[in-house]
């Protein structure tokens, strides 16, 4: 079963060739393809199969769009197990016998947490710089954050940096330096959302209940 | 109902890739469906596609940290179910042909009610579901997943020849078959 096609119009080219030439996004270009018909027919039909494909997918998802539950329980206990602790940072105790740690996970998490509690923000990415298994060492803490839009970028990056500092010196004994805030996306709030109900709640962590975000300050 | 669920798919990505699990959750359900379809095309199974999506998710909870590019978690996503859909399908034995459970054209709409659009879609799944399984494997990894002959080859464990063999067959069946869909 390995028959050669036969050449496209006179081209010269066949059909393997053919759609090898619209993988490499028709580049370097070859004009006895681009300037034959019916080489030019069968490219087009070559990547009306490939749309039609994808598409086919996208309607079986759409066909079937929820997600078993008992599947998705599953799949969170096996991802739940596996922590991301990392480095353990840790505390002063007035018992020289025993040493406390917090998780760089669980520092994390605090600045997550902060950050979301801002209106209007959703804390993406935390890093912690700085030698904290070191009491004492300073950190520097680095978030990047999504807003909702028409709201003033500065203002929110400047409420989060100060909402993070204080839940940091609260909670743990780093020297926190600079704090670190990047606007680096922009999201809706739920109720701008055209399809509610799309994707909810999952009981997990994190996530302030979503207060008005009328003018409160 | 947190605001996560409007968030873009690269901050949930990096929320996940720090240990965030309800992000993570997010991005499962939002993207679960399409990785499930494309599972099902793939493997003939919905059991085999349930499984290697439940796979898949978890292996991308474990490399999230190091996803250089977050923006592109869907086709990230769908490379590591490709992965794990084909396993499964080599690990069966060449005779299991499990065509049966390929969702198929025959949904309860009558053909009247489709618009001309649908019944292409229909005519493309019937052209597939008859492809030997192969040749259909190699063409969703190929127009789906967009993976190249070498990729395709490596993950089916075949020579890029036999690759390109059944893609050229494939081809040529799904162009005859649908000259009469444009």
């Amino acid at each position: 079963m390995t028959e050669r096609s036969a050449d496209i119009g006179g081209s010269g080219y066949t059909l393997d060739e053919l759609s090898d030439y619209l993988d490499r996004g028709m580049s370097p270009a070859i004009p006895a393809i681009d300037d034959n018909a019916e080489c030019q027919a069968m490219l087009a039909t070559l990547s009306r199969v490939a749309g039609l494909s994808r598409e086919l997918v996208s309607r079986d998802a759409a066909e079937n769009p929820t997600i078993d539950e008992g599947w998705l329980a599953g799949l969170l206990s096996a991802v739940g197990r596996e922590v991301r602790a990392g480095r353990d940072i840790p505390f002063s105790s007035s018992d020289p016998t025993t040493r406390l740690t917090i998780t760089e996970g669980a520092v994390r998490e605090l600045v997550r947490a902060a950050g979301d509690s801002v209106d209007g923000v959703l804390v993406g990415t935390v890093a912690i710089d700085g030698d904290v298994t070191q009491p004492g060492a300073e950190v520097a803490v680095a978030v990047t954050i999504s807003i909702v839009p028409r709201r003033s970028a500065r203002e929110l990056a400047e409420a989060v940096r100060e909402r993070v500092r204080s839940e940091l010196l609260k909670h743990t004994e780093l020297a926190v330096g600079a704090i670190d805030v990047t606007v680096a996306d922009v999201h809706l709030l739920p109720s701008d959302e055209p399809a509610p109900g799309a994707v909810t709640g999952d009981g997990t962590t994190t996530g302030p209940a979503p207060r008005d975000e009328e003018e409160q300050r | 109902m947190t605001t996560l669920g409007t968030a873009s798919d690269e901050l949930l990505a990096g929320r996940a890739a720090d240990g965030d699990t309800a992000a993570f959750a997010v991005l499962a359900r939002r993207h679960g469906p399409y990785l499930r379809a494309f599972a099902i095309r793939l493997t003939g199974s919905s059991a085999d596609a349930d499984d290697a999506v439940q796979e898949a998710l978890i292996s991308a909870w474990r490399a999230l940290p190091g996803l250089a590019d977050r923006s592109k978690v869907r086709s990230w996503l769908l490379s590591i179910v490709s992965r794990k859909a084909t396993d499964r399908i080599r690990a069966r034995r060449p005779s299991d042909e499990l065509d049966e459970e390929l969702p198929d054209s025959d949904d309860s709409n009558s053909p009247e009610e489709r618009a001309v659009a649908q019944s292409r879609l229909d005519a493309l799944a019937r052209v597939l579901a008859s492809l030997p399984e192969g040749q259909r494997q190699c063409w969703l990894l190929k127009e789906v997943g967009g993976y190249s002959y070498e990729e395709i080859a490596e993950e089916l464990g075949l020579t890029v020849a036999v690759v390109r063999g059944r893609l050229a067959r494939a081809r040529v069946t799904v162009i005859r078959e649908m000259e009469e869909w444009r």
